[in-house]
């Protein structure tokens, strides 16, 4: 585990690390060294020299002091290694966290995240100010101990080093079964967590099974399961630990049997024999705390895995020369050239660490959508991404689809246009925007933006480049004029206003007592869905950015607010290109193109008029659409039976 | 400190939760106490056989005496291990035992509070309940008594062992425990003032986590990772600075002190005075022995107390959370269930279903908090075959009042009868197979599709679920799954926000219940499922009493009866024509839609 923590730190921290390691294996030997010289000074003590003693006594009072110095200096290295490891982890963490696409940042990994920083960096550096003396001694100390007393009486320490491989080999046997324990305590830990987690949020569903329903049995089973793998655990635990303790005393008994035997012999040397047993109780004791150890140090070891797993996760490639992005502040051209894009699957974690991930991560989601108007998918979803961890929430396939969730889009969109992009759920709308923001790169094919391939902008450029309000908004826990200023920090505050009024986030300022200063709470969770739409909204507007990605950016909004959004979006046409993904019609008919997805390709495109002429796959869509009947009670049961309009309909555009 | 007339202590509250579990505990540190003791029997045996052949020049020692005592102190040492071994044992079923039923404790004390309360809750607060408070509390069940008694009693025999052989060479031995404990007891006072700073800073970097990561996306998108990068980066120094300055001045005396009580420098105290005191003629070289193997022993209480404190701490911490979620009002049940209600003789679903039931509102007050109201004075009769339309501003309060029925809260005042019974006279799971409803957040179990379905009627034939899903726009998206209806939810079936809503409306379908109330029920779904949902909730809606929110008013323009809400209050109601031809509110709102419908109808 050492070596683990060495490879994660940067070599700065890995010198000092080593440094300190030196002095703690130092601080281990002078403290057995101290113990063999009880050796000669029991010796002359319990034979009645008491002269001699003393002058041992002396020698050993200096190796004291050296090793109370050593101590000290360990002591205090071990703290400020530890808290210097901690910042050094966080550093190299936040560097590394920059370089990811914003792809890499799935509800799971974000729980996991939040849980490595905090709790994963202190662990390491609790190992290494309070475990690692210990660790240590627990194997310099007995070595040098057995040194000393095979100098002074080999056949006892042919009978100490005789015990050490079969204290070994106890050790690995219940340590191997003990980790398999361990870990499948967590799984099922992790399993009854994520239950906790749903059964808090999906109550009130749950809650319809009534008392004796599925919705008390799921719960329930994983507590029950939860509660079989701790006993489990502690069945292979206790005896265990037992085992091992009692092998070292009989380890111990056995080289207290050979003193016996030698102090039955004419030539013994009794006050010799008998520091021999003094410092043999000293050789078992840092053995006999190894098993304690081994069990505090097993939960960081994971900790420690999942450190490396992100900082070996692969950055987004740089450009070496970026080229600089050809367009000004005007509208830019946006292209997609044959894109094939399918989303990674998942790193090959356990399932244990995943389903322990989606509870931390549904945990961390819910925090944000807590608002009852929510109209956020990350809560729910985080248990789609337990399964493929692929941020494919609300739109594009699963890991195990075998087709890409892009198949080979091609599309332009003219600069200062507005397209919009239509089709079913899951047929790549969404991923098709954020490929644009290069949350991910293609897998084949190129996305330019200006003529330019989005790979070959540098960062800034790529960023200077789009604005985007996302299904899932997300908001900083500051005020709303941080939110919004997050656009542009340096924008006036008529520029602000004018933003303000634009995404209809002057009426939510007017209502709240504090306004611009109400504070949106974490994720925004004190606004509700549309409100928190409109505070994106505006932050994106602000930005004036040559291209706005608007994913249902206006799905929660009331329709007063809406309209009014919508007339401000339509305004941009030609200061901005446009790309929305939107479900309404009125906002679809109104752009100059639009993109009709399906399974992952672009099955027709053109104007409004130009598609519902061609009778396809929009005209389908459109006519469902204007057909949406409003709630009546009608005498709809004589209706002809839906199913058969739906088997109609649906599975065309399914397929 | 402060909390001192507020409530009873935590500790009580853990001394309370554990009661279950008192008597395993009991025995568990009555093993320990037996086990310490055999633990000391090998020392003396070390003692007896010294004794037996110091100082040498003596007679010649009795071969069976000598291998007598060897194998007492096997024997003992393997006894203590076994003994030790039982305690833990022990201790850690009444631990399981305790977990589970904490565990199970809360989960059913849960199931009863109203689901308003799970609103205002963050799950991560249950989930920090149930799982992690119990887990703390795991070392103070399983173990800190063992420790304690150990701590205790290993010392206590040790000394008056001690004491007897040579009271003055005791009273050294001691000397630097003392020392060591007032070093200790000193520093705890520090520590604390510390410990607030040094939360405070990890708090700060938990949070600059939470925006650097969760916000990474958005702060990219602006360009404004870096800033996020660069809080991040300050809030993390920010924590090693302070956690250093927090810590440096404990640090040295916790260095300097804990080397008193080391091994090697209480042996030097021990040996030092035992030489001395030898060479004074007050003792002889072999009693100096028993210090030696037992003199270390000794700081066994004061190392212990460090850990057990701190340990103490954080379970009487979480045993008062837990404590006080048990605490948490439960939804008023009714006494005895009315079973002779005017309208429902008998609560039988089909029945009920086709005689359909009346919802009334009178005089319903609701607020979250007592000072700003969100409901006022709201009276409203639902009739049983149709379809009631909520609608108004954003804010007006419509979600709450919707929340009301199946009682997410109780009204501050006023009363909601369902066929003529109060809400709260009416046993939850009666109520919840009377009131159907499908709000905006869908949270799915972890279940297969079909047990998802029929979570309120687990009885439905495969026919009647799949008539549910059709009815419901998403049977072909189920088959399309891999396991088609056994999918289990987040495993093989990853469903959008407008199927998992879907996935609801046709549990609603199929639970078949008189009343469905449905909150933006169709937010999220494509606009051909939309058309085809409506179609069939209005089909299944027949006979039945409904409430509907929507937003887009052309939506709901044929309900039977449409309420307007501003601020709480029913500003206007009526139908469709009657609230335009009125020229409020309504008509306000509708003139908004309406230019919408006119654009899409071109």
């Amino acid at each position: 585990m050492i070596r683990a923590i060495l490879r994660v730190v940067d070599p700065e921290t890995r010198v000092r690390l080593r440094r300190h390691i030196t002095l703690v294996a130092a601080h281990a030997v002078a403290t057995g060294s101290c113990f063999v010289l009880l050796l000669p000074l029991l010796r002359s003590l319990l034979g009645g020299d008491t002269g001699t003693a003393g002058w041992w006594l002396l020698g050993y009072a200096g190796a004291t002091v050296v090793t109370l110095i050593l101590r000290y200096q360990a002591s205090m290295s071990g703290f400020r290694i530890g808290i210097a490891t901690i910042n050094a982890l966080h550093h190299q963490l936040g560097d590394h966290l920059m370089t990811l696409p914003v792809g890499w940042f799935t509800p799971g990994r974000i729980g996991r995240l939040g849980r490595v920083v905090g709790q994963g960096t202190k662990d390491v550096a609790g190992i290494i100010a309070h475990l690692l003396d210990p660790l240590l001694a627990a194997t310099a100390v007995p070595t040098v101990v057995v040194i000393g007393v095979t100098v002074v009486d080999w056949r006892v320490g042919l009978a100490l080093v005789v015990t050490v491989p079969v204290m070994y080999a106890v050790y690995r046997l219940t340590a191997r079964s003990l980790d398999a324990a361990t870990d499948a305590g967590e799984a099922a830990a992790a399993e009854a967590n994520a239950r906790v987690i749903e059964f808090a949020q999906a109550q009130p569903v749950l809650r319809t099974s009534g008392s004796g329903g599925i919705g008390r049995r799921l719960l329930d089973d994983a507590l029950r399961e939860q509660d079989q793998a701790i006993r489990r655990r502690n069945r292979v635990e206790i005896p265990g630990r037992i085992a091992f303790a009692t092998t070292v005393q009989l380890g111990v008994g056995l080289v207290l049997a050979v003193v016996t035997a030698l102090l039955l012999r004419a030539d013994a040397n009794p006050a010799e024999l008998i520091a021999i047993v003094v410092l043999v109780a000293r050789f078992a004791e840092p053995v006999a705390a190894l098993a304690g150890l081994a069990s505090a140090s097993r939960t960081t070891r994971a900790q420690l895995r999942r450190i490396e797993e992100i900082l070996g996760a692969p950055a987004l490639p740089e450009p070496e020369s970026p080229v600089a992005a050809a367009h000004g502040a005007g509208p830019v051209e946006v292209e997609f050239d044959g894109v094939i894009f399918r989303y990674p699957d998942a790193d090959p974690t356990t399932t244990a660490v995943r389903s322990h991930d989606a509870a931390h991560a549904a945990a961390l989601a819910t925090g944000s959508d807590t608002a009852s108007d929510t109209a956020s998918d990350t809560a729910s979803d985080t248990a789609s991404d337990t399964a493929s961890d692929t941020g494919s929430d609300a739109d594009g396939g699963s890991g195990d689809d075998p087709r890409p969730t892009l198949d080979g889009v091609s599309l332009r969109c003219a600069p200062g246009t507005t397209t919009a992009v239509v089709g079913l759920s899951g047929s790549g709308k969404t991923t098709l925007l954020r490929l644009a923001a290069r949350f991910f790169d293609v897998d084949t094919g190129r996305v330019r933006l200006g003529g330019v391939d989005v790979r070959d902008l540098s960062a800034a450029d790529l960023a200077a480049s789009f604005s985007m309000v996302m299904q899932d908004v997300y908001l900083f826990d500051g005020t709303i004029r941080e939110n919004v200023l997050l656009g542009r920090p340096d924008a006036g505050d008529d520029e602000l206003a004018d933003a303000a009024s634009r995404a209809r986030v002057d009426e939510i300022v007017e209502r709240l007592p504090e306004g611009w200063d109400t504070r949106v709470g974490e994720g925004g969770a004190a606004l509700s869905g549309g409100e928190r739409q409109r505070v994106s909204l505006a932050r994106a507007l602000l930005k004036r950015a040559p291209l706005l990605l608007l994913d249902e950016a206006t799905a929660a909004i009331d329709p007063a607010n809406e309209d009014a959004i919508s007339r401000a979006i339509a305004d941009l046409s030609g200061q901005a290109t446009l790309i929305i993904v939107a479900h309404r019609l009125h906002t679809i008919a109104a752009a100059d193109s639009i993109a009709v997805l399906a399974g992952g390709r672009i099955v027709e495109s053109g104007g409004h008029d130009e598609l519902l002429a061609h009778d396809g796959h929009y005209a389908r869509l459109w006519r469902s659409r204007a057909e949406v009947p409003g709630w009546r009670l009608t005498d709809a049961v004589d209706d002809p039976p839906a199913d058969d309009a739906l088997d109609d309909a649906t599975p065309a555009i399914y397929r | 400190m402060q909390s001192g007339e507020r409530a009873p202590k935590p500790a009580d509250a853990f001394r309370e939760l554990s009661a279950p579990i008192r008597g395993a505990l009991t025995l568990a540190a009555t093993l320990q106490a037996f086990a310490t003791i055999a633990g000391l029997v090998p020392f003396a045996a070390g003692f007896e056989l010294a004794r037996e052949v110091l100082p040498p020049g003596g007679p010649a020692p009795d071969h069976d005496r000598l291998w007598t005592i060897t194998f007492v102190a096997i024997g003992a040492a393997v006894v203590h291990f076994v003994l030790a071994g039982l305690a833990i044992a022990v201790s850690h079923r009444a631990d399981a035992d305790l977990q589970l039923l904490l565990r199970r404790r809360i989960a059913e004390h849960l199931s009863r509070v109203p689901l308003g309360w799970f609103t205002e809750t963050n799950s991560g607060t249950v989930q920090q309940a149930l799982q992690n408070d119990i887990d703390d509390m795991h070392y103070v069940v399983a173990h800190a008594r063992l420790d304690l008694t150990a701590a205790i009693a290993a010392p206590l025999a040790s000394l008056s062992w001690l004491f007897s052989v040579n009271w003055a060479l005791a009273l050294i031995t001691l000397a630097p425990i003392a020392g060591f404990a007032m070093a200790q007891k000193a520093l705890l006072g520090g520590a604390r003032e510390q410990m607030g700073a040094v939360a405070g800073a990890m708090a700060k970097v938990n949070t600059a986590v939470v925006e650097f990561v969760q916000g990474s996306a958005a702060l990219k998108t602006f360009g404004q990772g870096a800033g996020a990068h660069r809080r991040f980066d300050d809030a993390a120094d920010e924590y090693h600075r302070v956690f250093t300055a927090g810590n440096a001045p404990i640090l040295r005396t916790v260095s300097l002190s804990t080397g008193f009580v080391s091994p090697v420098a209480m042996l030097l105290v021990i040996l030092a005075g035992g030489t001395l005191l030898v060479e004074a003629g007050q003792t002889t070289p072999v009693d100096v022995l028993p210090f030696v193997l037992l003199g270390l022993g000794l700081t066994a209480p004061v190392q212990t107390a460090g850990g057990a404190a701190a340990a103490l701490h954080s379970a009487s911490a979480a045993a008062g959370r837990v404590r006080d979620l048990l605490a948490v009002p439960t939804l008023p049940e009714p006494a005895a269930p009315e079973t002779t209600a005017p309208e429902t003789t008998a609560p039988d679903l089909a029945y009920s279903a086709e005689r359909g039931l009346t919802v009334e509102f009178r005089g319903v007050d609701f607020a979250y908090r007592p000072e700003s109201p969100v409901l006022r004075g709201i009276n409203l009769r639902l009739a049983p075959g149709t379809v009631t339309a909520l609608v108004g501003p954003s804010g007006a309060g419509k979600s709450t009042l919707a929340a009301l029925l199946p009682r997410f809260h109780d009204p501050s005042a006023g009363e909601i009868r369902i066929g003529g019974r109060d809400l709260r006279d009416i046993p939850s799971d009666e109520l919840y197979r009377l009131i159907g409803f499908v709000f905006q957040d869908i949270a799915l179990p972890r279940a297969t599709i079909a047990d998802n379905i029929r979570l309120g009627r687990p009885h439905a034939t495969l026919t009647q679920m799949v008539r549910a899903a059709r009815a419901a726009a998403i049977h072909d998206r189920i088959l399309d799954l891999p396991r088609g209806y056994d999918s289990v939810i987040g495993i093989d079936a990853n469903l959008s926000g407008g199927e998992r809503q879907r996935i609801a409306i046709a549990r609603a379908l199929l639970a078949d219940a008189p009343i469905l109330v449905l909150d933006e029920a169709t937010a999220f779904a494509d606009p051909d499922s939309e058309a085809a949902i409506q179609r069939g909730l209005s089909r299944l809606a027949t006979g039945r009493t409904v409430l509907v929110i929507a937003h887009r008013l052309a939506s709901v323009a044929d309900a039977d009866l449409i309420v307007v809400l501003d601020q709480g209050s029913v500003v206007e109601r009526g139908r469709h024509d009657q609230l335009l031809a009125a020229g409020g509110l309504y008509s306000r709102l509708w003139q908004v839609a309406g230019a919408q419908k006119a654009e899409e109808a071109v």
